[in-house]
């Protein structure tokens, strides 16, 4: 499995920012994950955080080195990640329960399974030209569908933001899955929070990303998405992939995944530990644990 | 802080599996011993002790932690388990092996592999002014396919310098201390300094640490190269910025080695990130590659033998 990848989270203007992503591969799986809680809610940092981290985790815990059934998976670490929001705010005794949208995408044997609830999207770009994309579960988009709205009155519609689907919330999600869609050389997934393609039109961020090259282009959006944000600015996460044939030349940027061990993973999450006091708190346990992955390390490849 | 030199475990003290025989170094991050195994067998072991947060007094085992410096300490020692990890992962001849990880006396160690031999600092320092351009380039090219690896794991080694470059008793490099490195893609605000040794570091680890990148450390690999001519390091990177002041290996060491060379150092010395050789397989490349302008003969023939004499008895 070869793939480029570039994930970026910015604050914005915003007091917190409540988006989470990461991604997670193991040799013969890929993870992409992005969560935005919901800020009118309580706590929606809360829940993405919470649900990026459980389904970073059971990825790795179930992808050894690749997952049974995608869709299958996908369909129980979201759910699961809901329960796990709503567990927590039953432990915590919260008033209201954290809400957040969420886009997962997982790649393994070359087809691309991805499955998502409320605003947050993907994108597929093959060929210069956007292949596929998630519908939004807002009232807008259904609006939309039903031709009541055009899309430039959608863009500004007070409503805009409102969704009907996410996990965590009073309702149990309605989680929206896709077919598996094998990728060839060159396609660019992308999926991304309203913050990034509310200033953006789908035209410039299917333009600027057609190109594969995430590495430059990520930040390059993001840019260009802050400047139009303005001073309301809201949170804004990206996560870019390339995927590649196995048998190109190598590339600086490339993760090849040929030579891992069937049973190691990596991740890449962002937005965990950032403040002092996370890194301070090393407990006790931590240190053992951090002992033993070492050591583990070690004897596995010795 | 202020600055307190800790004390060494005594020598013959039995510490975890394994018997200590003597210090080997002291760094302001950690102290390095030479122990024994239970099978004799002689490991280096890297103890956890920064200077600044915790005093291990004259006669006592467990380093003295104040509260007020617990939370650095303890942020401290996940930094040292970021070297364990990226050292865990590193299986490469050129690359020093991590053989165990434990923890006792209210820190925690790393044992590593023992390397026999000396640090190219002290062979630069022994043959000050005689180091051949081939043994140079030899040892480079070696050193960088470890180098290579580490970069491939998306580690930066970041304090790369001759006094961390081992040369084995073969002639062989060991790339040491990965004390530095960190994951590249953490998004960390440290607490402790990052610590790296000046005239070796690239700018960007003064200023400009998101600019860090494998280009970083090919400049100090470059400062190296350099360093092994001159003696000694050029100027730090953040004083060149505003007044450089290092000359060119082209024009302090024309004629003595080959301009290609030369300006392969140089190349590795710009001081913009982007000017550099961009990977570590571009400046093996031009490192193996055979020089076309040999250098102009310097010695008689005789002196020529007696300075390679030299060398060959002080590599042994």
């Amino acid at each position: 499995m070869r793939f480029t990848i570039f994930q970026e989270s910015r604050v914005g203007k915003r007091r917190t920012n409540q988006d989470r992503v990461a991604y997670s591969y193991t040799r013969d799986a890929l993870l992409l994950v992005l969560a935005d809680g919901m800020g009118g809610h309580l706590y929606g940092e809360v829940a993405a955080q919470i649900s990026v981290q459980f389904i970073a985790q059971s990825f790795q815990q179930e992808a050894r080195p690749k997952v049974i059934d995608p869709i299958l998976f996908l369909s129980r670490v979201l759910s699961n990640a809901h329960h796990a929001i709503l567990d927590y705010a039953f432990d915590k005794h919260l008033a209201d329960i954290p809400r957040t949208t969420i886009v997962a995408c997982l790649v393994q044997d070359g087809i691309a399974h991805w499955a998502h609830a409320g605003d947050s999207r993907l994108y597929l770009i093959r060929k210069g030209k956007l292949a596929a994309q998630t519908r939004d579960h807002s009232r807008v988009q259904l609006m939309l569908d039903q031709g009541l709205l055009d899309a430039e009155s959608a863009a500004v519609h007070p409503g805009r933001n409102r969704i009907f689907s996410c996990l965590g919330g009073s309702h149990p999600p309605q989680i929206e899955f896709s077919r598996g869609t094998p990728l060839i050389n060159g396609d660019v997934i992308a999926i991304c929070s309203d913050g990034v393609w509310g200033p953006l039109d789908t035209d410039t961020l299917v333009q600027t990303l057609a190109d594969g090259r995430v590495m430059d282009r990520v930040p390059q959006l993001m840019n260009e998405a802050e400047a139009l944000g303005g001073t309301q600015c809201d949170n804004m996460s990206l996560i870019a992939m390339t995927w590649h044939d196995d048998h190109q030349e190598d590339t600086p940027d490339t993760v090849s995944t040929r030579t891992m061990p069937a049973d190691a993973f990596t991740t890449q999450m962002e937005g965990f530990g950032r403040n002092k006091r996370d890194q301070e708190d090393l407990s006790e346990d931590e240190i053992e644990r951090a002992i033993r992955e070492i050591n583990a390390a070690i004897h596995k490849f010795k | 802080m202020a600055t307190q030199q800790n004390c060494a475990l005594p020598s013959g003290f039995q510490l975890d599996h394994y018997r200590v025989e003597r210090q080997l170094s002291l760094g302001g991050f950690s102290i390095v011993y030479l122990a024994y195994d239970q099978d004799g067998t002689p490991v280096a072991i890297k103890e956890y002790l920064p200077n600044s947060l915790a005093l291990r007094a004259e006669g006592e085992v467990t380093p003295h932690v104040t509260e007020a410096h617990q939370g650095a300490f303890r942020y401290g020692m996940k930094c040292f388990f970021e070297e364990g990890r990226a050292l865990a992962k590193l299986v490469h001849p050129n690359v020093v092996r991590v053989l165990n990880f434990f923890r006792a006396n209210g820190t925690v160690y790393m044992v590593m592999q023992f390397e026999r031999g000396r640090t190219l600092h002290d062979y630069a320092q022994k043959n000050k002014g005689n180091v051949r351009e081939r043994f140079i380039r030899g040892v480079f090219t070696r050193m960088l396919n470890g180098l290579r690896e580490v970069h491939a794991h998306k580690l930066l080694h970041l304090d790369i310098k001759p006094s961390n470059i081992y040369l084995r008793a073969d002639g062989t490099p060991v790339l040491l201390d990965f004390g530095a490195a960190r994951q590249t893609l953490m998004s960390d605000t440290p607490i402790l300094k990052p610590m790296y040794t000046p005239g070796f570091a690239s700018p960007e680890q003064f200023t400009n640490r998101d600019a860090l990148g494998p280009w970083s450390d090919i400049y100090s690999v470059g400062a190296s190269m350099y360093a092994c001519l001159a003696g000694n390091s050029p100027q730090r990177s953040d004083d060149r910025l505003n007044n450089d002041t290092v000359q060119p290996a082209t024009k302090l060491w024309a004629g003595q080695y080959s301009h290609h060379f030369l300006a392969t150092i140089d190349w590795c010395l710009q001081l913009d990130p982007l000017k550099r050789p961009q990977s570590c397989f571009a400046l093996q490349k031009v490192l193996a590659q055979r020089h076309r302008e040999a250098p102009p003969p310097q010695k008689t023939w005789l002196e020529g033998l007696g300075s390679r004499l030299k060398t060959m008895i002080g590599r042994t």
